[in-house]
């Protein structure tokens, strides 16, 4: 069903997944920042301190690209989520915002020889609050409990706070504390590398158990997602998703790194593809459709002329960003380190 | 506090605090292309270490811009979902455009300033050219949805819904021309007032170098070429709003009344009560002249358009004059500055002429920020003039005073930290250039 709004919600499908395997890491750098441990502690809180530096604002952007695509190509379902998630959401911000501002601050800190614990302690803490939150909003969407009363949203607690929607957002963590050590493990060399292939290993282990844990809460808690899981489209791509993310801990396992990279983004990429393929055709499961909180014709046509023209600046421009800072997570030492 | 109260004060704080680091992040990267310019051009290396010195403060303040703009894009939803709902399709096109030019913008940005040990000296010059296009282009996308709800077009209102919507009239509004060229020029008068006076202070204080003279006489340079765009754009958007914003326009300049020969008046008070100005200097038939370009001209008062939907000229007239002084004050500084420097042909450092720049230094930003407030207040109590009001946009949800006073604490925060870590002088190590040295420490 290729239509326009479909198309649409592939975009935003995309600024999603993308937003996940790169911004996803920069959280996941915070997240394993407060849980390094081991002798080497210090030596992994500083390459991953490195690699963030020069990425996270524009990884970041991939959000406000999912916002802009939401109220642009669905105006409907945009105001319906931040109506009813506005306390997820409010959280998700507060620590964007921190997390943001503390790297900042500490970046410059380190530049003119300063740090600050209390700033080190805010960047770790809302690196794990945010993608919980984020989580939580997102599987929100799957429960059905975002109601309409009379055309208008109902928002309460009930609607964003189930057991469901907490497993969903200790998921989102983990898609990020899986995703960083494992890009670290091809930026790093020795028992540095060691370390974060076993992290890397640990966070696989825990994203297989949350997300398995999911579909039997599923039932109870987000039944008509449930229900719908088991489609087609929905069982072939958490197939796939399954064998990618058993694929990568093997892969770490014979220390693959490059490949095992790869397979660990696509992992991700394919959870979240299977969780929309269980949503579709809907925005908000059982209450409203995409084509319902679609856009009129006209705008969704402008929407995707422009499309074409900003991913030709756009995909250059993130591949020289990418290209430039690979290896060597400092940017101010050479990209294979002597 | 209210609902729409509290949104309307959560938006206003938000944006208000957004606009600083916006400014500065679309002034800077002129800044910084002009400097690396001049140093390619010249083989002066001085130029190349000036700019390399801005960045350190500018990274932190950049990341600031980027996560208070994401305040901003969530609070469209979070405060205002009943007015995204309608008009998200319309406005999204403009932000859609001005999303891609942030990407760009981030990415550049980054480039530039990591990419000192892994990229050529040319390239990091060639880096600030997409970096300064994309940062005015997202001025210039983002002021369209805001000229859209001064002056929406492109669309038929049925039953509270928009139909028959042309994205193209709807981002090519009639008001989106002069609010881009404005808005934008505006960012690089207040960059560069702010930079001048940092540099006048510095020198004050007795670090006459050659350094500081280039980075005051580069930022002046800049400052002083925008200054009469801002008046030619300012003269344009007064006639504009003569015509297409008229209730706003009699706000600014406190004319109850509508009049023939209207006078201009500056300063003072006005009191809707008596529908008088109080202690304001009248000029006889001037406003007539600068809106209708005729000193008979008739100008329409606020008396001419229905009770309860214009303006509070309370909260619009101070702040325009305080713009239009602004101007005054820094064109002056700016003029006295340019005199001294062609008269002298090298860059005057007598202590009244830097004092005259530090006073001046901080009106580029308050300028944008009142003639922000000046269009913001002076559509009210319209969110898209003449077909939703403020308190029909606005969420439905409970408790956004209380996201009003954390996301306060958080604006507070942040500014705390960041003077902080500004003024704070740091310990020492501050000559480190690439941080080659500090990092990579063995525990």
């Amino acid at each position: 069903m290729l239509t326009l709004e479909n198309l649409a919600a592939a975009v935003l499908l995309l600024g999603l997944i993308m937003y996940a395997v790169f911004a996803g890491a920069d959280f996941g750098g915070g997240i394993w920042t407060a849980f390094a441990s081991g002798p080497r502690a210090r030596e992994q809180r500083e390459s991953l301190f490195h690699a963030i530096g020069p990425v996270w604002e524009t990884n970041h952007v991939w959000l406000i690209f999912v916002v802009v695509v939401l109220f642009t190509a669905f105006p409907k379902g945009f105001a319906a989520i931040f109506i009813a998630l506005l306390v997820p959401l409010v959280i998700a911000l507060i620590g964007i915002n921190l997390r943001g501002a503390a790297f900042a601050f500490r970046h410059f800190g380190r530049q003119t020889g300063r740090e600050v614990p209390l700033i080190a302690r805010t960047f770790e803490i809302s690196s794990v609050s945010t993608p919980l939150a984020l989580g939580v909003a997102v599987t929100s969407t799957a429960t059905g409990r975002i109601g309409f009363q009379n055309g208008l949203i109902e928002s309460g607690m009930h609607s964003w706070l189930t057991p469901f929607t907490m497993i969903g957002g200790v998921t989102g963590m983990a898609i990020c504390a899986y995703l960083a050590p494992i890009y670290m493990t091809v930026r790093t060399t020795g028992e540095l590398r060691e370390d974060f292939r076993r992290y890397g290993m640990l966070a696989g282990f825990v994203l297989a158990i949350l997300t398995t844990a999911e579909i039997p809460v599923a039932r109870f808690d987000a039944p008509l997602f449930a229900e719908r899981l088991l489609s087609t489209w929905a069982t072939l791509f958490v197939a796939l998703a399954v064998t990618t993310g058993t694929t990568t801990e093997v892969l770490l396992w014979r220390r693959k790194y490059r490949w095992a990279q790869i397979c660990a983004a696509a992992t991700v990429a394919l959870t979240i593809i299977g969780f929309w393929a269980a949503m579709f055709p809907d925005l908000l499961i059982g209450q409203l459709s995409l084509s319902a909180a679609a856009a009129p014709r006209s705008a969704l046509i402008a929407f995707f002329s422009v499309i074409p023209f900003g991913v030709l600046i756009l995909a250059p421009s993130l591949l020289l960003l990418y290209w430039v800072f690979r290896g060597e997570p400092n940017p101010d030492l050479p990209i294979v380190k002597r | 506090m209210e609902n729409v109260t509290a949104a309307r004060a959560l938006m206003g704080a938000s944006l208000g605090f957004h606009i600083i680091y916006a400014t500065i992040g679309i002034g800077l990267p002129f800044m910084l292309m002009l400097a690396e310019w001049l140093a390619i051009r010249t083989g002066n290396e001085t130029y190349h270490q000036l700019a390399r010195r801005w960045i350190r403060p500018a990274g932190l303040l950049f990341a600031i811009g980027a996560v208070s703009g994401t305040i901003l894009s969530f609070e469209l939803g979070l405060l205002w979902p009943r007015f995204m709902e309608v008009s998200g399709a319309l406005i999204g096109l403009a932000f859609t455009i001005e999303g891609f030019a942030f990407f760009t913008e981030a990415i550049f940005l980054a480039l530039y300033i990591y990419g000192e040990q892994r990229l050529s000296r040319r390239m990091l010059f060639l880096c600030t050219i997409p970096l300064t296009i994309s940062a005015a282009a997202s001025a210039v996308f983002v002021i369209s949805a805001n000229a859209w709800m001064n002056t929406p077009t492109g669309f038929r209102p049925i039953n509270g819904t928009f139909t028959d919507i042309d994205p193209l009239r709807v981002l090519a509004n009639p008001a989106w021309a002069h609010q881009a060229v404005h808005g934008t020029f505006a960012a690089y008068v207040a960059t560069g007032f702010a930079m001048a006076g940092i540099y006048a202070l510095a020198m004050l204080r007795g670090h006459i170098s050659e350094d500081n003279k280039r980075a005051l006489t580069l930022s002046l340079a800049v400052a002083a070429s925008c200054l009469p765009l801002m008046f030619i754009s300012g003269d344009f958007a007064a006639g504009f709003l003569a015509k297409h914003e008229k209730p706003k326009l009699a706000a600014m300049e406190a004319l109850f009344h509508t009049s023939r020969g209207a006078p201009l008046i500056i300063g003072g008070w006005p009191e809707p009560a008596t529908e008088k100005v109080l202690y304001g200097i009248e000029l006889p038939k001037l406003l007539s002249l600068l809106a209708h370009s005729d000193i008979n001209a008739v100008v329409e008062g606020l008396d001419a358009f229905p009770p309860g939907t214009t303006p509070d000229p309370r909260l619009v007239h101070p702040f325009f004059d305080l713009m239009v002084g602004s101007f005054f004050l820094m064109s002056l500084a700016a003029i006295w500055f340019w005199w001294l420097r062609w008269r002298r042909r090298k860059c005057p450092c007598d202590k009244w002429m830097l004092w005259a720049i530090i006073i001046a230094s901080p009106f580029g930003m308050i300028a944008l920020e009142s003639g922000w407030l000046v269009t913001e207040f002076g559509r009210q109590p319209w969110i898209i003039q003449g077909y939703m009001r403020v308190s029909e946009g606005v969420t439905p949800g409970l408790g956004i005073s209380l996201v009003f006073l954390t996301f306060l604490i958080i604006y507070v925060a942040l500014t705390a930290g960041l003077l902080k870590m500004l003024l704070w002088p740091s310990s020492g190590k501050t000559g480190i250039s690439a941080g080659q040295g500090e990092q990579h420490v063995d525990p």
